[in-house]
């Protein structure tokens, strides 16, 4: 019995570790669909919403390090930092992620069309060495700004425990975070399949070329599409707060993740990642669970190069590859 | 002897049927030429022949040997040489480069290569931009570097997909009298495919008509041309009280 | 800018690398310009690949990797230095075939993504595995040479940058060269004048792999000790690449003047911005690409070219910039 209860556990777990991975990948794979892009940058905008967050619930802890910071420069204090160095929650985390992928979206928006469109062609090594560059960029600029050091969040509920019977549990913030995903996920799904929006960016992802023909604005479009994965990513970061430390680096491996979801859901197709997101949970945790954390990731890229290996159109994707 | 013999062979895309049950041969010294309305599926024959894509049923004998699921550079080096209909140079190297890929086909000597592709550029009038950046050239150009390169590979069979569309007129003309001229360079036979009627006209002494994959004539050109049911597939059978009885 | 032009600067600049230890006293500086000819050997063994073929690879940390591991459990398990670097070279090259089967069949960014893919599993291996490879705490490589000063290091560099170069000037001439500058054009042309395009590609990689083995030998030797996060990092894939393109992909003197110019840039930004320098290295990479995208060398044998305008040949048609025209009305006269 404990057997059957033990592994249900590791799948609940995997589950919701899946939704959130689900975000992040529903992200990736609208901006792989509508521009046909890979976004090396998707791990830093994970981070930078995380940090969003943080800042907003917390926001003595981000004074105080940029006080120090700009102290190294010689700079004075601004009044406004040493307002924010008193504070010590400011907004609850579950706004201040909201708010952190609003700025994300403009934040992308603004990437897109200053960074990557102007690449000729939009070809697509390019496209990832920009995005690659930006990354290190980003990661780098938070180090600065943020410090190195890991930070912890003590999310509100974080010690309530939901019991599912007397054998499974789940632990309150992160199952709040997973509903919160599951329901932005069909959000954005709803998004993409039944609004005017949504029809224009799928037109532009079948054929940017005849696009324009039916007076879809194909830059704005893809802008908007770039923000909007951006923001997912930047959301995802904030929902993954109660179960990461918060540091500099933290949205590496999921930029990686977000490729083999992308992949495994087939080429752009978002409902695909967003599968693939809850079997890379449950694969994930499994591993973990039976051969210990390092293999995890090791067994994501071997999932993802048999899959391309044997069916590059995806497990779920149509034959359009 | 047949050089070239196709023997009913079709090939269907998902639900299109894009050449059905075809069969016709190109025997040694002919000109062959392929018409046909748009969406014909000329093209298409021309890629089974030279293995890009494998028919689904039907054989394709190439000098005696049975081609039909060969690769495209597994037909290259048997002998059948190509062009392409949209021009594809190497853009950053000079002309002279660039054919002397085809000529590398024979020989892994750069000088040699470079002998050859002389020769063949030469006969195609283009000596003066031997050394020029295949880059920035204009379409007549790089029509003839395109049959430069496969003369090049020293084909017993070219295959010419319609590497007189986009010219003027002119130009057309004078490249038709060069392709006449193709057998001293020992190549036993052409196919070609053509929209530009005037260049089939005048070279073709065999032009085979196809309409939605089904091959519909074959023949003499000033004799195929006139029969009622290749000028139906041009233009309709609305005209056919217009046609000769 | 020609082919031989650019032969003789790179050879003027191996000539000054060769003489310049008798000038230079500082362990430091040589081990600076140790890494610069190390990454412009290796940026010109990426170049084959992904230079003259046109298949970018991301993951060429993978095969300096082998060579740097290589060397060192072959040296553990008894080999002398030397011909462990030999079975390094023939372990990162099965790597290589076995990569480029799975890889080479795919197209644009599934290619470059599969080869990250590779090289993570390998680094992820090499750390999850302490028996064998000591984990993230690493592994310990035997001396190459004799009296392993700096400076045998920095001779060694040089040579393999000297190796490398001739290799790209023979392979530009040769019949190889031209096979893979027609995949990377189009591999249907290439497959239409006979050209075997997924063993050419395959030769391309093998060759590549080789070196870049070397020079992780090499570079595991100079340090003795070698790490996972070090020899295996994407970085070192990415900045493979990033020295082949800024100096210009495609070029024989593009790898090393990239090579010069992102090291070089590399240590003044060290310096002067100590915590904000990958910032810097960052940006750069975006001008780069944005600005820059045929390179150094590939900008200017542009900019040189346009002196060597042509006169008209005797046709018809003027000659029109870009082969965009055709394709129209090539279309318009269906």
């Amino acid at each position: 019995m404990n057997f059957i209860y033990g592994n249900l556990q590791v799948a609940l777990d995997g589950l919701m570790t899946g939704a959130l991975y689900a975000l992040i990948g529903m992200g990736m794979a609208l901006i792989f669909g509508v521009m046909r892009i890979v976004n090396f940058a998707h791990g830093a905008f994970l981070m930078l919403g995380m940090y969003a967050t943080l800042v907003f619930y917390q926001p003595d802890v981000f004074a105080v390090q940029l006080i120090s910071v700009l102290g190294r420069f010689g700079l004075p204090t601004p009044e406004f930092l040493t307002r924010m160095a008193q504070v010590h929650q400011f907004l609850n985390p579950y706004i201040a992620f909201l708010i952190g992928g609003a700025l994300m979206f403009v934040l992308g928006y603004v990437i897109y069309l200053g960074l990557i469109r102007p690449i000729k062609g939009q070809e697509a090594f390019m496209v990832i060495l920009v995005t690659m560059g930006l990354s290190l960029a980003l990661v780098d600029a938070a180090q600065l700004v943020f410090g190195a050091d890991y930070h912890q969040i003590n999310m509100p509920l974080k010690d309530l425990n939901i019991h599912l019977g007397p054998h499974l549990l789940l632990n309150a913030p992160w199952l709040v975070s997973f509903g919160i995903a599951l329901l932005l996920g069909f959000a954005l799904y709803w998004f993409v399949m039944h609004t005017m929006f949504g029809r224009a960016a799928r037109a532009v992802a079948q054929n940017r070329y005849s696009a324009p023909l039916m007076g879809i604005n194909v830059n704005r479009v893809q802008a908007v599409s770039f923000g909007i994965g951006a923001a997912a990513a930047a959301i995802a970061g904030g929902l993954l707060l109660p179960m990461l430390y918060v540091f500099p680096f933290v949205g590496n491996e999921y930029r990686l993740k977000s490729f083999v979801m992308v992949v495994l859901g087939g080429m752009g197709s978002i409902q695909g990642a967003a599968l693939a997101g809850l079997v890379l949970g449950l694969v994930e945790n499994f591993t973990s669970r039976y051969w210990g954390n390092q293999w995890a990731l090791v067994v994501d890229f071997v999932i993802f190069i048999l899959v391309l290996s044997f069916k590059p159109s995806g497990i779920f994707g149509s034959q359009r590859a | 002897m047949a050089l070239l013999e196709i023997k009913n062979v079709s090939k269907r895309f998902g639900g299109l049927k894009a050449v059905s049950d075809v069969c016709f041969s190109v025997d040694s010294g002919h000109m062959a030429f392929i018409v046909g309305p748009n969406g014909a599926g000329k093209t298409t024959l021309f890629n089974l022949i030279t293995s890009v894509h494998h028919a689904d049923s039907g054989t394709i004998i190439f000098d005696g040997r049975d081609i039909t699921r060969f690769s495209p550079d597994g037909a290259a080096k048997l002998g059948i040489g190509r062009t392409f209909q949209i021009v594809k140079p190497l853009r950053n190297l000079t002309v002279l480069e660039n054919v002397m890929l085809g000529a590398f086909l024979h020989t892994s000597s750069p000088a040699v290569a470079e002998r050859e592709a002389t020769r063949v550029l030469t006969f195609l009038q283009m000596q003066k931009a031997m050394h020029l950046p295949a880059r920035g050239m204009g379409l007549p150009m790089l029509k003839r570097l395109e049959i430069a390169r496969a003369l090049a590979t020293k084909p017993k069979l070219i295959l010419l997909d319609e590497v007189v569309a986009g010219l003027p007129t002119t130009e057309a003309l004078k490249l038709a009298d060069l392709l006449k001229r193709l057998p001293e360079w020992g190549i036993a036979a052409i196919g070609g495919v053509e929209h530009v009627m005037a260049v089939v006209m005048k070279i073709a002494d065999h032009i085979v008509v196809l309409d939605h994959g089904v091959l519909i004539a074959e023949g003499k050109p000033d004799e195929v041309v006139h029969r009622p049911e290749v000028i139906e597939a041009y233009l309709g059978p609305k005209y056919k009280e217009h046609m000769p009885s | 800018m020609s082919r031989n032009l650019q032969a003789a600067i790179a050879g003027a600049i191996v000539g000054i690398a060769l003489l310049l230890p008798a000038f230079l006293h500082t362990d430091y500086t040589l081990q600076i310009i140790f890494r610069i000819f190390l990454f412009a050997a290796l940026g010109l063994a990426w170049n084959w690949v992904g230079g003259y073929s046109g298949q970018l690879s991301l993951g060429h940390a993978a095969y300096f990797g082998a060579g740097a591991y290589g060397l060192a459990l072959f040296a553990r398990a008894g080999l002398p230095p030397w011909p462990a670097v030999g079975c390094a070279v023939i372990l990162s090259m099965i790597f290589a075939a076995l990569i480029g089967k799975v890889s080479f069949r795919l197209r644009g960014p599934y290619f470059a993504l599969c080869t990250i893919a590779f090289a993570e599993v390998l680094r992820l291996t090499a750390k999850n595995l302490p028996n064998v490879t000591g984990g993230d705490v690493g592994m310990q490589v035997p001396a190459l040479f004799k009296y392993s000063t700096t400076q045998s290091f920095y001779y060694a560099s040089v040579l393999l940058t000297a190796l490398a170069v001739a290799l790209t000037y023979w392979i530009e001439r040769a019949r190889f060269g031209y096979s893979l500058m027609a995949i990377r054009e189009d591999e249907d042309t290439a497959l239409s004048v006979g050209i075997n395009t997924p063993r050419t590609k395959l030769y391309a990689l093998l060759l590549s792999a080789a070196l870049t083995a070397i020079g992780g030998a090499l570079y595991a030797s100079m340090f003795l000790y070698i790490v996972p996060d070090q020899v295996l990092a994407m970085e070192v894939s990415t900045e493979v690449a990033i020295v082949a393109m800024l100096g210009g992909a495609g070029t024989l003197l593009g790898p090393l003047v990239g090579a010069i110019t992102l090291e070089s840039a590399a240590e003044i930004f060290k310096a002067w911005f100590q915590e904000a320098h990958l910032l810097i290295y960052g940006i750069l990479i975006i001008v780069v690409v944005l600005f820059l995208p045929e390179g150094i060398v590939g900008t200017i044998s542009r900019k040189l070219a346009v002196f060597k305008a042509a006169p008209i040949p005797p046709f018809t048609e003027k000659p029109r910039p870009g082969a965009k025209a055709e394709t129209t009305r090539a279309a318009v006269l269906k």
